[in-house]
């Protein structure tokens, strides 16, 4: 899941670029081939529309396994449509399911689900036709299964759970004698346990400790926020209409901690997403909080490194992510042989998520996380444990992955961690963001 | 007024000639009319469609909670405007889109007539010159934007590579709050201000020549004309720069959100990026079609005041 908030920011690398209209203009070419639909509805070949903003490293896996499920159905070819991460994304699949002429099946980040179902943006799963497939509740983990779920339907059904997480450069873990006997990192436990480590690797590295770059960024902000905020032991509830429920002093203490990992030595003071991925894979850092799903740029990039959850600081072990999830938008008309199709593409795709897993994200399909293939993955395993931990968005019609809830986030906690502004003023600031969009009527 | 003499002038030869020669008249009128409305007809299928309509419509949705989700699109009176007037996000987006209204419109106005009085001296290669100011009106937002944000870049960008050789700090060009607007506004400079330009070099050439002969006989030098015969001459000109400018700078969106994302911590938020992402990432089209309509009533009002001082000019 590369980044494409970046395409409306500063944070662009070229490479970014040039993957990202690579792989657009592909969604263009996949999208014009539909126009040519008329051959292969003459051979009787059903055309399956899949929309999808999955566009670094997993988006050329997910393009592997569409093909797979292609070749085994010669009954239909699923066409995928890949568009920008975020905003762009999800304003479009909501249009598209407004007007009734979306995809026959779509990937929606878990969190925004609560923000589709009410309205009646998408369809839920029959879970019979799911049994047919060979895809039951049981296969999935009692969290994730729960997520999917609105008002007793199950509306999204997860491809995986990607948590953010916490990558180590091996080597500098070693040279700095971080290392355990089983050549995993040395646990740490507490906030000045965690500074205590990250300046050891700094000794090695000579430039910084950890890389964590957030300028402009609110998913990413927030992601290191709820971790931490989570780990607290501490909830946020939304409830349209009623104040934002939320422990303001775990916040606080939250943020603080955040800004006092910027000082230039522990981390660099100011960066983006990019910035802090780069100076990692350079090695001018030992530690990186980022997404599993970055895990293809450290392999390609040859880096000698390991992953973990990131670690429990505050006493209750708890994990930010969220799940690519498969939805089905509504329909106008609903064509039932092609729905039927795009039963047998998800549970097909669901059961080749090893696939997936290559790509950093742990596969929601228990079966393949129980498989011996799955454990042989490396540094997947080590960092699987967080599908138990997990700690999605708080839920309303506003929150979740990409939305401008983050943005207003990031509005109001970028100077707390830039030193410009008190930790508690910020989240003040924000509480009071949220407390107004809760007052307003509720969309959805 | 008009309208009267017109009628008074078609319904006095009615009564005079024979009925058959007023039928044929009244016949020849009617195909004349019908063709005129053939004519007309393309503009006008347009004009209903894609705006009367949508005016229309849309100040009917601002009257309604309508959500892009279809839910609750039962009329709710004024309360979206209410609920609008009492919107700090509103008028904090408002505010931006003023202040880069003004920031924007003086140096789009100033940069281009100094550009133009420049030209205007005589300077060889003429043609370059023109070409070289006009050619970034030719691209598109997106071309414009992504040349900035990496200009802009703060670790890797051209301008704060060359402002360090002369040992002066990193800017944050984009992420700064105090800068990222006028960043914003340098770069729609260089993109449009050719446009301003053009209309400027134009009228400055139509100034007869005779003017600035008789002004030399009279010992004024090049400072003195340009004051007292290329400004004056300029002036309806300027007033029809300002406006559209001033319009142009209201509609402020594309180079915003592909720079900036409204960011950092909504400082450069324009009010048009408030009423997209009210309606369609926030799913309230209702409530955001509200804004757009007192966005349109302030864009309303700047016209009027315009159209009222050039009538005056004219008058």
């Amino acid at each position: 899941m590369k980044q494409f908030e970046s395409l409306t920011g500063k944070q662009l690398s070229r490479r970014q670029l040039l993957t990202g209209s690579a792989l657009l203009g592909g969604g263009l070419l996949a999208t014009s081939l539909t126009g040519c639909g008329g051959a292969a509805q003459a051979t009787g070949v059903r055309e399956i529309g899949f929309w999808h903003l999955l566009s670094g490293g997993d988006g050329t896996k997910m393009q592997t396994m569409i093909a797979n499920a292609n070749q085994a159905n010669p009954g239909f070819k699923v066409h995928p449509t890949v568009l920008a991460w975020g905003p762009p994304y999800y304003t479009k699949l909501a249009m598209a399911s407004a007007g009734g002429r979306p995809p026959e099946v779509a990937i929606m980040h878990a969190s925004r689900v609560p923000g589709y179902a009410p309205g009646g943006l998408i369809e839920p799963w029959d879970l019979g036709l799911l049994a047919e497939n060979g895809i039951t509740p049981e296969n999935f983990a009692p969290r994730i299964w729960e997520k999917g779920q609105q008002g007793g339907k199950v509306f999204s059904l997860a491809l995986d759970s990607h948590p953010f997480i916490m990558f180590y450069n091996t080597d500098v873990a070693a040279k700095a004698g971080l290392l355990e006997g089983d050549g995993q990192l040395h646990e740490v436990s507490s906030p000045n346990e965690f500074k205590a480590m990250a300046l050891e690797m700094q000794k090695v590295t000579k430039a910084h400790g950890l890389s964590f770059g957030y300028l402009n960024l609110g998913s990413q902000m927030w992601r290191l926020f709820y971790t931490l905020y989570k780990q607290h032991g501490a909830e946020i509830v939304l409830t349209p209409g009623r104040q934002m429920e939320a422990d303001r002093d775990a916040a606080i203490e939250s943020l603080e901690f955040m800004a006092s990992l910027f000082d230039d030595t522990i981390a660099a003071k100011s960066g983006d997403i990019n910035t802090g991925i780069a100076e990692f894979v350079r090695g001018d850092s030992g530690m990186l909080f980022s997404g599993g799903w970055e895990l293809p740029t450290m392999k390609k990039a040859k880096l000698p490194v390991d992953a973990v959850t990131i670690p429990t600081l505050y006493g209750t072990p708890a994990s930010y992510a969220d799940s690519h999830s498969f939805v089905l938008p509504r329909q106008l008309v609903v064509d039932e042989v092609k729905r039927k199709d795009a039963y047998k593409f998800v549970s097909d795709v669901l059961k080749g998520s090893l696939l997936w897993a290559e790509a950093g994200h742990i596969p929601a399909f228990q079966p393949v996380v129980q498989s011996p293939a799955y454990g042989q993955l490396t540094p997947q395993i080590h960092y699987a444990n967080a599908a138990d931990i997990i700690a999605y968005d708080p839920e309303a019609w506003f929150s979740g992955s990409g939305s401008d809830w983050q943005t207003y986030f990031a509005e109001h906690i970028q100077n707390v961690l830039l030193g410009r502004d008190k930790a508690s003023a910020g989240w003040d600031g924000f509480v009071a963001r949220t407390n107004d969009l809760l007052s307003r009527p509720n969309p959805v | 007024m008009s309208s009267s003499t017109l009628s008074r002038q078609t319904s006095q030869p009615r009564t005079t000639p024979s009925p058959g020669i007023k039928s044929g008249l009244s016949l020849r009128r009617r195909r004349d009319t019908l063709n005129g409305w053939a004519f007309a007809a393309p503009f006008l299928v347009f004009f209903l469609v894609f705006l009367v309509w949508p005016i229309l419509y849309g100040f009917y949705m601002s009257l309604t909670g309508k959500s892009l989700t279809g839910a609750n699109d039962a009329l709710i009176g004024f309360s979206n405007y209410a609920e609008a007037f009492a919107d700090a996000g509103m008028w904090r987006s408002l505010g931006n889109t003023l202040y880069f209204t003004v920031i924007s419109t003086v140096p789009l106005v100033l940069v281009a007539l100094v550009m133009a009085a420049l030209l205007n001296i005589g300077l060889p290669a003429q043609w370059l010159w023109r070409l070289s100011y006009f050619a970034p009106f030719l691209l598109a937002s997106t071309v414009v934007s992504l040349f900035f944000v990496w200009m802009y870049n703060p670790q890797l960008g051209l301008i704060n590579d060359f402002l360090s050789k002369f040992g002066i700090a990193k800017v944050g060009w984009l992420n700064d709050p105090n800068v990222a607007m006028w960043s914003i506004v340098i770069a729609t400079l260089w993109w449009t201000v050719g446009f301003n330009f053009l209309l400027y070099l134009a009228a400055m050439q139509n100034i007869p020549v005779q003017h600035y002969e008789a002004a030399s006989l009279d010992g004024a030098g090049a400072w003195r004309q340009f004051f007292s015969i290329t400004l004056p001459q300029l002036t309806p000109t300027t007033v029809m720069i300002v406006l559209l400018q001033i319009l142009a700078s209201l509609k402020v969106f594309d180079q915003i959100y592909q720079m900036t994302a409204g960011g950092p911590g909504g400082s450069t938020r324009p009010v048009v990026q408030y009423i997209f992402e009210t309606g369609f990432t926030g799913y309230r089209l209702g409530y955001s079609a509200a804004i757009s309509y007192i966005f349109f009533g302030l864009i309303v009002l700047v016209s009027a005041l315009q159209f009222v001082i050039t009538r005056r000019r004219s008058a």
